[in-house]
């Protein structure tokens, strides 16, 4: 029925166009500010401020990347950056993939609306956890320490990471992993050798998600950290100045932030691709 | 005794009993079927062979070995599962060869041993497939596979032919057969098919709310069902059940229900007579009704209503009535005949079964 009408759409013209046209211009939506970041971060402060908007043709430079990367901490504010979220990352992945996996197999009431409720956390917004979160760092007198980054990030991701692989661990059939255990399987290996391959696809996802979050977090980061674990995002904002807003810079620093994740993300997105041809679960 | 015993085995969830009380024994090379609807234990016990869920009390031995607590790969067990768990990140050959490469068997020795059970099933040319690549049958014969390449000591079988259509059974089933005569091991198979147990089973056993009705051969729990649950669940279509009384004395005991009076035949007589003062359920299978009657005079005349005549080749089943209450038979009329209609029936008085009414045990 459905594919009868789409086929029919299909055949006509101003349809399709229709569609194109749709396409081109959410295409658009999406392209244009990364364009605007990325011209501008090419372009000298004189351009930038030039009466009307200059879209395509100026005269490049690259003096705003030597400024941004030559300024005394940006390796160590990458650094940062690539410790905060890698090391979050891999300990949401490995502790929600725990409780996932205990909240899909566990027989116990009200299992589902705990796993749903996990979902619930997530609504609040890290800003509003700013000041709770700062006293407690106070208290702890924790400030300057990577670790608190790390704790609070792993924290705030745990419960989308355990509500996604939750769904995933759903769809693994209990007989699988009995049928390894009689085949003299221990559980470590029916883990790595049976779970794991079938839920690459549920990790890589939760894995994007975290990794973004962590990566372009700013409100908490910006508290939360010091004058020597400062991330980029926070690092970004010292180019609001007294004296002006520095756009050249912050476009070239916001361009070098969008890669690590831009590659996590693509070598994530293969591992979705082997999990799915790694195939059907049910048979 | 080598093979496998079940000895008073409990299982139960919480306050749940499942299985009240267990005891069977399974004779080394044996191939044991355990039959009964849907719910009633089979798979718990199964699941409590292997392993796979503890037992709340009583023992359980295989080859003389006390392995009640034992982990499943310290049993020396294989299992197929109804729903075939294969891997479906492994090809053909890895399904089949997990096991032998979790406990570190020589490669050479895996290749031969993978390479002679494809053949026994005819999975040669799909060794490098995926699971999710191949037919149901197929699907079936790899999670065979997997278990007969391990060469274990008991195999169990929980409703692997469940998923299959109807020919595809069939098949499957005498392969299982000739496979159980080549292997020469322990096989312990659960269905609810009670065709799957009559055509495979060595001994069939038959359970109904975890509790076991009746162990025998085929044949014994075919001709001699030991109560109702029994007698109703082998043979189909089913056996009828007539309530009714015993009238008379002696060799002229009679069986009196609504619309029927049949003689007690000889071979029940002894036993009917001692229970004359009990109210009883008369038992006659459907393929012991005759449209003709016999010479040797064994046969009882009943009238029934034929409400339908359905054409099966060289006989017809009719769903009838007598006296009021639903029956079945199936009589042999051969393959030309107009579909049979109301009138007088013959049935084989030789093949009765009396019940005790409250009890349901056979007379
Ligand atoms: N984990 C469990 N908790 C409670 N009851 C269970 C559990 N597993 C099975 N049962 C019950 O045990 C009974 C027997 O189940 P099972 O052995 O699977 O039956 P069968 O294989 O004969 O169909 C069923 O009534 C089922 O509801
Ligand atoms: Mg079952």
């Amino acid at each position: 029925m459905s594919e009868r009408i789409a086929a029919r759409s299909l055949n006509n013209p101003w349809r399709v166009a229709g569609h194109y046209f749709f396409l081109v211009l959410l295409a658009l939506i999406c392209l244009t500010p990364i364009w605007v970041m990325i011209s501008t971060s090419l372009k000298d402060q004189i351009t930038i401020f030039d009466g009307k908007p200059i879209w395509f043709f100026f005269v490049p430079t690259i003096e705003n990347y030597q400024d941004v990367m030559g300024a005394g901490k940006f390796d160590k504010y990458l650094w940062n950056s690539i410790i905060v979220a890698t090391v979050s990352t891999f300990l949401t992945l490995l502790l929600g993939g725990l409780c996932a996996y205990s909240l899909a197999r566990a027989e116990f009431k009200g299992r589902r609306f705990v796993a749903n409720a996990t979902l619930l956390v997530r609504m609040v917004p890290p800003a509003v956890l700013a000041v709770p979160a700062f006293s407690m760092v106070l208290a702890f007198n924790l400030r300057s320490d990577l670790m608190v980054l790390i704790f609070f990030y792993t924290a705030l991701n745990l419960p989308f990471a355990i509500w996604l692989l939750f769904g995933f661990y759903k769809q693994i059939p209990v007989e699988l992993e009995e049928a390894a255990i009689v085949d003299g399987a221990s559980p470590l290996q029916v883990f790595f050798k049976v779970l794991l391959p079938l839920m690459k696809s549920g990790y890589a996802v939760a894995g994007i998600f975290t990794f973004r979050i962590a990566w372009n977090e700013f409100v908490l980061a910006l508290l939360l950290t010091g004058r020597n674990t400062r991330t980029l995002p926070v690092a970004v904002s010292g180019y609001l100045t007294d004296t002006g807003v520095e756009w050249g810079r912050i476009m070239a620093m916001g361009t070098l932030i969008v890669i690590p994740p831009l590659l996590f993300t693509f070598f994530a997105a293969r591992q979705i691709i082997a999990g799915m041809t790694a195939g059907a679960v049910k048979g | 005794m080598p093979g496998v015993g079940l000895n008073n085995v409990v299982k139960a969830y919480g306050s749940t009993v499942i299985i009240p009380d267990l005891s069977l024994d399974i004779r080394e090379s044996e191939f044991v079927v355990i039959v009964g609807p849907s719910g009633c234990g089979k798979s718990t016990t199964l699941r409590m062979v292997a392993g796979l869920e503890s037992v709340s009390a009583g023992t359980i031995h295989i080859r003389d070995r006390d392995v009640t607590y034992a982990a499943p790969k310290a049993r020396d067990i294989a299992m197929v599962f109804q729903s075939y768990a294969l891997y479906p990140h492994m090809d053909v050959a890895g399904n089949m060869s997990f096991a032998l490469r979790l406990a570190g068997t020589p490669r050479a020795e895996i290749d031969q041993r993978v390479k002679r059970a494809a053949e026994m099933l005819e999975l040669t040319d799909y060794l490098d497939r995926k699971p999710k690549d191949l037919s149901g049958g197929q699907r079936q014969r790899v999670a065979m596979g997997r278990s007969i390449v391990r060469d274990a000591y008991v195999f169990l079988f929980d409703e692997p032919l469940s998923n299959l259509d109807a020919k595809l059974r069939s098949t499957m089933r005498t392969e299982l057969a000739i496979l159980h005569k080549k292997l020469d091991r322990t096989m312990i198979y659960v269905t609810h098919d009670q065709i799957e147990a009559m055509t495979m089973a060595d001994r069939i056993v038959i359970m109904d709310q975890g509790i076991i009705q009746q162990v025998g051969s085929p044949r014994d729990v075919y001709t001699a069902p030991k109560n109702r649950f029994v007698a109703g669940f082998i043979g189909s279509p089913s056996m009828n059940f007539l309530d009714g009384e015993l009238h008379g004395s002696g060799s002229k005991l009679e069986v009196h229900g609504q619309g029927f009076k049949i003689p007690v035949s000889k071979r029940m007589q002894i036993t009917a007579n001692a229970a004359k003062d009990r109210r009883v359920t008369l038992g006659m299978r459907p393929e012991h009704f005759a449209a003709t009657a016999n010479k040797d005079g064994k046969y009882a005349a009943l009238n029934l209503d034929v409400d339908v005549a359905e054409y099966i080749g060289s006989s017809q089943f009719l769903a009838a009535s007598l006296g009021g209450q639903p029956i079945t038979a199936t009589v042999d009329v051969g393959p030309d005949a107009e579909p049979m209609g109301s009138g007088q029936y013959f049935f084989d008085t030789n093949r009765m079964y009396l019940f005790d009414r409250a009890s349901g045990e056979a007379l």
